[in-house]
């Protein structure tokens, strides 16, 4: 049996979940009401974040990004028509996650905590350098998506921590998307790749999600391999640096074997269908 | 164990209903074993078979995946409130006519996420309605009698 709490404010959420040793808080539902039917998760308490209006909606920051709060479902996400040019890599993601249905449920900040890493927000943040708001006992905090993930559905939120939104940064001037190999249509990537391709055609950024506990980037070789993009042996050593820090595992989806061979195709085929449609555009 | 029970005012196919359901109720639970309105069907409970699927403030959710203490305030609809929704008698028709019902456990879920479907996208082609409904597992029929009933529907409805 759970008690179901709904605050309206953030500080309220925070408390509630401070005071309650054995609470969970509960944004769309799509996974955490899933596990409790499935007696994964037992909580006495869920502290329900749909009644708090600062946790919604998508708006613009002063600096040309976006907040995105918490509570945004992937269905907004996906309609949303502002998200273009580097950050249309999310819009794609978002679009992309199971079904109608589920994505009318499902919300950013859920899928963020709950952290699997087979799941297509992680890789498409770490693309776009988004950072978590973050807000806790200890009051509120911002963390890079690159430092987020520690290991295997383990995050760096600390006890009582909530997401509050997903900021993203100032845009570049880029073209971005999303491709998953999965299953079927809907499924959890086997493995998947987010990337943005700079419109002075130099710089890239890749992220591969479902290859390890959190999304893979590189960031240095990302610098290395700047200016050489139309040179299939840099783009090889690049994608070759990301296998060596994969660490797949083994699953219904896919053998690791398999996912380590997907990232090198992964990367070159996404950069070419980047670069065909700048040559078109 | 008797679960305690917590008393909600809903809004179920336009009509005010006050339910006492246990404290941290599914809307799935109370519909089927507290109101016994048996139309959403209890198949996975985890979201994936797509069964369970209602309408909530008019978007179809999961009723498996949503508690019934987040629905106060908002709109409750299930498939059997619908008989008058003009694009959901022609579907109901038309799986009907073609073969789309056999056991009938999927086909309310069924007909609700193909009733959206064609509300965003009147005239879909075959591969988009085998999209629109990957959430709705089938086990009798192997799909191709659904997928005739929607894009049947669909030609019917833009004539």
């Amino acid at each position: 049996m759970t008690e179901v709490l709904s605050p309206e404010t953030v500080e309220d959420a925070v408390a509630l979940l401070a005071e309650h040793e054995e609470a969970m808080p509960l944004s769309g539902g799509a996974t955490l009401i899933a596990m409790r039917n499935a007696s994964l998760v037992e909580p006495t308490h869920l502290v329900s974040l749909d009644r708090i209006a600062a946790l919604r909606g998508i708006t613009r920051t002063e600096e040309g990004g976006f907040r995105i709060g918490a509570m945004t479902r992937h269905c907004e996400t996906a309609a949303c028509a502002d998200l273009t040019g580097s950050f249309y890599v999310l819009r794609r993601a978002a679009g992309m996650i199971a079904n109608r249905v589920v994505r009318n449920m499902g919300t950013m900040g859920g899928s963020v905590a709950n952290a699997d890493p087979a799941a297509d927000y992680l890789p498409a943040l770490a693309c776009c350098d988004a950072v978590l708001d973050i807000a806790g006992p200890e009051g509120r905090r911002q963390l890079s998506i690159l430092d987020y993930v520690e290991d295997w559905y383990e995050t760096a939120l600390e006890e009582g921590e909530i997401i509050t939104a997903i900021t993203l940064p100032a845009p570049v001037e880029a073209s971005s998307t999303y491709r998953k190999i999965a299953r079927v249509s809907g499924d959890y990537a086997t493995a998947s790749c987010a990337m943005s391709l700079d419109a002075d055609g130099q710089g890239l950024r890749v992220a591969i999600g479902a290859c390890g506990p959190g999304p893979l980037r590189d960031r240095d070789g990302e610098a290395a391999l700047r200016g050489k993009l139309d040179d299939p042996a840099a783009v090889a050593e690049f994608a070759g640096r990301l296998v060596a820090l994969a660490d797949p595992v083994d699953d219904v989806r896919g053998s690791a074997e398999y996912r380590l061979r997907l990232i090198p195709r992964l990367v070159t085929s996404v950069l070419s269908e980047l670069t065909q449609q700048k040559e078109m555009a | 164990m008797m679960a305690k029970k917590v008393l909600h005012s809903l809004t179920l196919n336009g009509e005010q209903v006050d339910v006492a359901t246990p404290s941290g109720a599914t809307l799935l639970e109370t519909l089927r074993e507290d109101l016994r309105v048996l139309s959403s069907k209890r198949g996975c409970n985890q979201g994936v078979c797509g069964a369970c699927t209602l309408l909530v403030d008019g978007k179809p959710v999961r009723a498996c995946l949503t508690l019934t203490a987040r629905c106060e305030g908002h709109e409750i609809q299930t498939v059997d409130g619908m008989g008058e929704d003009h694009v959901m008698a022609t579907l109901q028709r038309h799986m009907v006519e073609s073969g789309g019902v056999q056991c009938g456990f999927c086909t309310g879920g069924v007909l609700i996420s193909a009733r959206e479907l064609l509300a965003e996208d009147p005239m879909p082609s075959r591969e988009a309605v085998k999209t629109a409904l990957s959430g709705n597992v089938c086990r009798c029929t192997g799909y191709r009698t659904i997928v005739d009933a929607v894009v049947g529907a669909a030609e019917e409805l833009a004539q």
